[in-house]
């Protein structure tokens, strides 16, 4: 009886054991499959500063806290590396520059960059951007109330210079 | 022994799991494109003798879907809102430009395709109002824009209240003389003047 017991134990021992391998050797076999990354080292001439400029003191804002996911250049943490984060990030970019990309701007026709840039505004003021799960992992990310002025009204002149530019 | 090949299998099926998801939507992609081509060659047969006709009617359809969009606002109701906006948005991707001139067409896509993006986003963003009116916004530009270009098949009214968006003002198209805030809803429900009259 107490035998039969011993050996459940064991054969339970040996079952977690397997699972365990088995999720080991899933974790070690996924590695295998990186996403292409993100990172065109180049600036487009369809770059949005090619069409408004941006001053160096927003360049650093939105550098730290936008490009990443709306860009055709993230700046990849160590954790990329490792599956299923690396998937995580790339569909995280792929939806960001689905909704806006800074590098493809100039392709947007004027109606679209002046919304797009009401929504940069809209989405600092409102707390939406950058996402919580983004600024928990970056702390770069955690705009000051300075830097949130300095980007809205940034959005501001760049309206301004793309309306008058649209008119003449 | 039996071990390895369990692991084998598990990091296989991971393979081939996200193998076939991709593929999947390769597919998925393929019919999408497929089902509007045909959907547009179909336009296409009926549209030749009905040409202007149809054009209004279709204009008149997205103002429509405008109004009942502004006047769910003047009511506070989000959920409505992300309704009335994906229909919106339905009603601009399914407009038959047929009938336009090339540069026509150019103006409506001009104006469509970030009129879309802001009734998509009414439409993902039931529950928070604020953001949706911010998109309302935007889209009534759109929407006043599309008006004087193609005409709206009927009288509509530029409304503006100087009180949104901090002082900053906000302005929307009405189908009726009577002001009804679609920003301010029931709080401000009287806020607004008519600006100009578009027949």
């Amino acid at each position: 009886m107490r035998s039969s017991k011993r050996n459940n134990e064991i054969t339970r021992m040996n079952l977690k054991k397997k699972i365990a391998l088995a999720f080991l050797i899933a974790f070690a076999g996924i590695q295998f499959i990186q996403p292409v990354h993100n990172k065109s080292g180049q600036v487009l001439t369809t770059d949005i500063s090619k069409l408004v400029s941006i001053p160096d003191s927003v360049q650093v804002v939105l550098k730290n806290a936008c490009y990443d996911c709306h860009s055709n250049n993230t700046n990849y943490p160590w954790y990329s590396n490792i599956q299923p984060m690396g998937w995580l990030l790339a569909n995280h970019i792929k939806e960001g520059k689905a909704v806006l990309n800074f590098s493809k701007f100039g392709n947007y026709s004027s109606r679209k960059q002046l919304s797009k840039l009401t929504g940069i505004a809209n989405s600092i003021k409102d707390d939406n951007m950058p996402l919580s799960s983004y600024k928990w992992m970056h702390k770069k990310a955690r705009l000051t109330k300075d830097e949130k002025t300095l980007i809205i009204n940034w959005v501001q002149q760049s309206k301004d210079s793309l309306s008058a530019k649209k008119l003449h | 022994m039996k071990k390895i090949i369990f692991g084998i299998t598990i990091s296989a099926i991971a393979f081939t799991a996200c193998n076939s998801d991709k593929s999947k939507s390769d597919i998925n992609q393929n019919n999408m494109t497929k089902d509007t081509s045909t959907a547009r060659s179909q336009t296409n047969d009926t549209t030749a003798v009905i040409k202007e006709a149809k054009a209004t009617v279709s204009i008149k359809e997205i103002v429509n879907n405008y109004l009942q969009l502004k006047n769910v606002f003047t009511k506070d109701n989000s959920t409505d809102a992300a309704t009335a906006g994906t229909t919106l948005e339905a009603a601009f991707t399914n407009f038959d430009n047929t009938s336009l001139a090339a540069d026509q067409k150019k103006t409506f896509e001009d104006i469509a395709d970030d009129a879309r993006e802001h009734a998509e986003h009414i439409g993902k963003n039931g529950g928070n109002i604020a953001h949706q009116r911010e998109h309302f916004e935007m889209l009534s530009k759109d929407m006043y824009d599309l008006v004087k270009a193609f005409g709206g098949g009927q009288v509509l009214y530029k409304d503006f209240c100087p009180m949104y968006n901090k002082g900053k003002g906000a302005f929307w198209i009405s189908e009726t003389k009577e002001i009804k805030n679609p920003y301010l809803g029931k709080d401000m429900p009287t806020c607004g003047v008519v600006k100009e009259t578009m027949k």
